[in-house]
C-alpha cells in the first residue's frame, strides 16, 4: 500500500481528549514526613542494631537487679572480690570463677566454699556486681534523661524565645549565653559542687547549667530561618496568633532537630557524669553510677579487673549506640544536613 | 471610575531605621486601588514590591504613612476583633510555590487555616466539604486534601495557595509574583486565567505584583512601575504600553521580547540612567497628572514638556 505523504487521509489521525483532571493526579502514596523518616531509618542497619542495643541496656537496667539472686548492697565479706562466675558458660572455660591468686590460676569459689553464682563477681566487700552494674546503669541513664529532658526544655524556650521575639529581646538574651559560655563548664562545676552536697540532683545542675546553650543556639538558628518564611507569613495574614504559629507552624518543623540534637546530648550526659564521679566530684556511695563503678574498678585494674571490664563494656556501648542512633535519625529526619 | 476601595498615602518603609544598614524599601508612595480592578505593581527585583504589599497587609508595621481601606486606617491600633474582621477581608497569594505551604501539613489542614481560625466551620465534616470545594475551585479535587504539599508541582502548589486565601472569603487579594516560580508558561496562564475567572465570579480587588511588564499586561486594568522604592509611573494598562513617559517605564517595556519579528528586528533595548534627569537642586520632584489618569514622577519643567509631547500626539 503506498501512503500519500502530501495528503494523509483523515481516518489515519485519531482524536485524544485531554482529560484535565488527569493531569492533576498523583499516583504516589501519600506519605507524612515521620512515616517517610521511619522508613529511611529502618534502611540505616547501624541505627536498627543500635536501637535494639539500648533497648537491651535500658530493660536490663530495670530488670537486672531483679534476676539477680543476690542483692547489690549486701556485703558478705567471705565473697568478696570473686571473678565471674556463670551457670552453663562456666563449662567453656570462661567466667567459671576462675581467678588469679598469688600469681596462680585457681577456683576461687572453691577456694572460698562458695555454691552460689556471682555472674558478674563481686566487689572488694562481697557485694554482687551484677545487681551494682545494673543499678549504676539504671542511675547513670537516669541522670542523663533528666539532664537531656532539662537541656531540651530550657534550650528550647530560651532559644525559641530569642528567635521568635528578635529585636532587643534578641540582643540581651544572646549577650548572656555569650557570657554564660565563655567560662569554662568545669570551674562553673567545680565552684558549684563545692557548696552544694555531691548527689544526683547536685549533678544533674551541673550537667544542664550549662548544656542548655548548644540546643538554645539551634532553635533560636532555626526559628528565625522559620518565622519569615512565607508560610508563616500566610498564616500571620490569616489572622494566626503567635501561640498558633508557634505550636502549629514552628514547633512541628524544627521537632526534627530538637529530637536530633537530643539523642546527642544523652550520651554528652552520660559521659560528663561518668567524669564527674571519676574524678571524684560526682556521686558518693552508697550510690553508684557507672562513672564510680569504674572508678571503683580503676583502683583494682591489676588484681580484680572484672569490676572494671562490666561498666566499661556497657559504658561503651551507650555511647557507641546513642551516637550511631543519633546519626540515624539526622540522616531520616534531616537529609539536607548530611554533610 | 467606580469607588476607592484602599489609598495609600504617603506611606514608607524603612528597615534599619536610623542604622548605618537603613534600606529604605518604600519611599513615600501613593495610590488608590479601586474596587474590582487590578492594579499591576511592576519594577526590578528589589525596587521594594513585596514590601510595599506586606505593609499594605500589616505583616510590616508601616514606618510612615497610612493604608486606609474602606475609609478604615489599616495601621492604627484596633482592638483584637477588628483586626480578625480586617484580616478577613485582605489575602495574600506568595511568591515562592515552596515555602509558602508547611511541609508537615496536610492540605487539608493548610486550606482549613483561614477556617479554623475564623471559626468558619461547625465540624470537621463541614470542614473537610468547605475544604474540597475550595480545591474544586482551584481545579483540583478530593483526593488532594489528604496529601502533603511536597507532593505537588509548583503550579499545583501555587493554587493550593490562592485555595487558602480564598477560604476566608476576601474582597482584596495581593499576589505577589505568584507566577514568576513558575517556569513552565502554560502553567503561569493556567494561574494567571484562574485569578481572573475568581475575579469574575468574586468580584475581587487585586493587587498583582510583577517583575516583569510581559504578564500583568494581560490581567491589569491598570499599571504602576516602581523604582527603588519610589512609584514613577501610573496609568492604565494599554496607556503604559502605548504611551510611556517615565524613561524607567520605556526601558522596562523595551525589555519585552513580542512574537512578531518585524518588530524584533527594530526593537532596541533602552537603559534608564537616574542621572539623564539632570534635576537642579532645590526642584521638587512628585507625581504629576500628565494626561487624565496618567500619572508620572517629574519635575514641573518635565511635567511641562511631557504634556507638551503628549498634546502634540492627539
Ligand atoms: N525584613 C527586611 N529587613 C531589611 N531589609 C529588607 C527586608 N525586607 C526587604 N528588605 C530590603 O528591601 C528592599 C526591597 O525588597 P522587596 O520588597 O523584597 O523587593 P521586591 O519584592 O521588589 O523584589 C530590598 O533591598 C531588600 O533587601
Ligand atoms: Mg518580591
Amino acid at each position: 500500500m503506498k501512503h500519500d505523504l502530501q495528503k494523509p487521509p483523515a481516518s489515519s489521525f485519531e482524536r485524544i481528549e485531554i482529560d484535565s483532571s488527569h493531569a492533576e493526579r498523583i499516583s504516589k502514596p501519600s506519605l507524612s514526613f515521620w512515616q517517610d523518616a521511619w522508613l529511611r531509618i529502618r534502611k540505616n542497619k547501624a541505627a536498627i542494631v543500635s536501637m535494639f542495643i539500648l533497648a537491651f541496656i535500658i530493660i536490663m537496667a530495670f530488670v537486672g537487679p531483679m534476676i539477680s539472686p543476690h542483692d547489690s548492697e549486701t556485703q558478705t565479706i567471705t565473697h568478696a572480690n570473686l571473678p565471674p562466675k556463670v551457670p552453663g558458660i562456666e563449662k567453656l572455660g570462661i567466667m567459671n570463677g576462675v581467678g588469679t591468686l598469688a600469681g596462680k590460676e585457681v577456683d576461687l569459689y572453691e577456694m572460698k566454699k562458695v555454691d552460689t553464682y556471682y555472674w558478674f563477681g563481686t566487689d572488694g566487700l562481697g557485694r554482687d556486681m551484677f545487681s551494682r552494674v545494673w543499678e549504676g546503669t539504671q542511675i547513670s541513664l537516669f541522670i542523663a534523661f533528666v539532664a537531656a529532658l532539662i537541656d531540651m526544655v530550657i534550650g528550647v524556650a530560651y532559644g525559641g524565645i530569642s528567635g521568635y521575639y528578635g529585636g532587643r529581646v534578641d540582643d540581651i538574651m544572646q549577650r548572656i549565653v555569650e557570657i554564660l559560655y565563655g567560662i569554662p563548664t568545669l570551674v562553673i562545676v567545680i565552684l558549684m559542687l563545692s557548696f552544694m552536697d555531691p548527689g544526683i540532683t547536685a549533678i544533674i545542675i551541673a550537667i544542664t547549667i550549662t548544656g542548655w546553650i548548644g540546643m538554645s543556639r539551634i532553635v533560636r538558628g532555626q526559628v528565625l530561618k522559620f518565622k519569615n518564611q512565607e508560610f508563616v507569613l500566610a498564616s500571620r495574614t490569616l489572622g494566626a496568633t503567635d501561640s498558633r504559629i508557634i505550636t502549629k507552624h514552628i514547633l512541628p518543623n524544627i521537632l526534627g532537630i530538637i529530637i536530633i540534637n537530643t539523642m546527642f546530648t544523652i550520651p554528652t550526659a552520660i559521659f560528663f557524669e561518668a567524669f564527674l564521679s571519676f574524678i571524684g566530684l560526682g556521686l558518693q556511695p552508697p550510690d553508684a553510677s557507672l562513672g564510680t563503678l569504674i572508678n571503683d574498678g580503676y583502683k583494682l585494674i591489676k588484681f580484680q579487673p572484672h569490676i572494671l571490664l562490666y561498666p566499661s563494656i556497657i559504658i561503651s556501648l551507650l555511647m557507641i549506640a546513642f551516637n550511631l542512633l543519633g546519626d540515624g535519625l539526622r540522616d531520616a529526619l534531616d537529609p539536607k544536613m548530611k554533610d | 471610575m467606580a469607588e476607592k476601595l484602599l489609598e495609600i498615602k504617603n506611606l514608607k518603609q524603612y528597615f534599619n531605621q536610623g542604622k548605618p544598614n537603613e534600606v529604605r524599601a518604600v519611599d513615600d508612595i501613593s495610590f488608590d486601588i479601586y474596587k474590582g480592578e487590578t492594579l499591576g505593581l511592576v519594577g526590578e527585583s528589589g525596587c521594594g514590591k513585596s514590601t510595599t504589599g506586606r505593609t499594605i497587609i500589616r505583616l510590616y508595621e508601616a514606618t510612615d504613612g497610612q493604608v486606609i481601606y474602606d475609609g478604615i486606617n489599616v495601621h492604627d491600633k484596633k482592638s483584637k476583633k477588628d483586626l480578625k474582621s480586617f484580616n478577613r477581608k485582605m489575602q495574600m497569594i506568595f511568591q515562592d510555590p515552596y515555602a509558602s505551604l508547611n511541609p508537615r501539613m496536610k492540605v487539608l489542614d493548610i486550606i482549613a487555616e483561614g477556617l479554623d481560625i475564623h471559626g468558619l466551620v461547625k465540624n470537621p465534616k463541614e470542614r473537610k466539604e468547605r475544604v474540597v470545594e475550595l480545591l474544586e475551585t482551584v481545579g483540583l479535587n478530593r483526593e488532594h486534601a489528604d496529601r502533603y504539599a511536597h507532593e505537588f508541582s509548583g503550579g499545583q502548589r501555587q493554587r493550593l495557595g490562592i485555595a487558602r486565601a480564598l477560604a476566608v472569603n476576601p474582597e482584596f487579594i495581593i499576589a505577589d509574583e505568584p507566577i514568576s516560580a513558575l517556569d513552565v508558561v502554560s502553567i503561569q496562564a493556567q494561574v494567571v486565567n484562574l485569578l481572573k475567572e475568581l475575579q469574575e465570579e468574586k468580584g475581587l480587588t487585586y493587587l498583582f505584583i510583577a517583575h516583569d511588564l510581559s504578564m500583568v499586561k494581560y490581567i491589569s486594568d491598570r499599571i504602576g512601575v516602581m523604582y527603588f522604592g519610589k512609584l514613577v509611573e501610573l496609568a492604565s494598562a494599554e496607556d503604559l504600553y502605548k504611551n510611556p513617559m517615565h524613561p524607567y517605564t520605556q526601558s522596562l517595556l523595551s525589555a519585552i521580547p513580542l512574537p512578531d519579528p518585524n518588530y524584533e528586528r527594530t526593537r532596541v533595548r533602552k537603559s534608564y540612567d537616574p542621572a539623564s534627569h539632570n534635576y537642579q537642586d532645590g526642584e521638587e520632584i512628585a507625581m504629576r497628572e500628565v494626561t487624565p489618569g496618567h500619572f508620572v514622577y517629574c519635575s514641573t519643567k518635565e511635567l511641562a514638556t511631557l504634556q507638551a509631547i503628549s498634546g502634540s500626539q492627539v
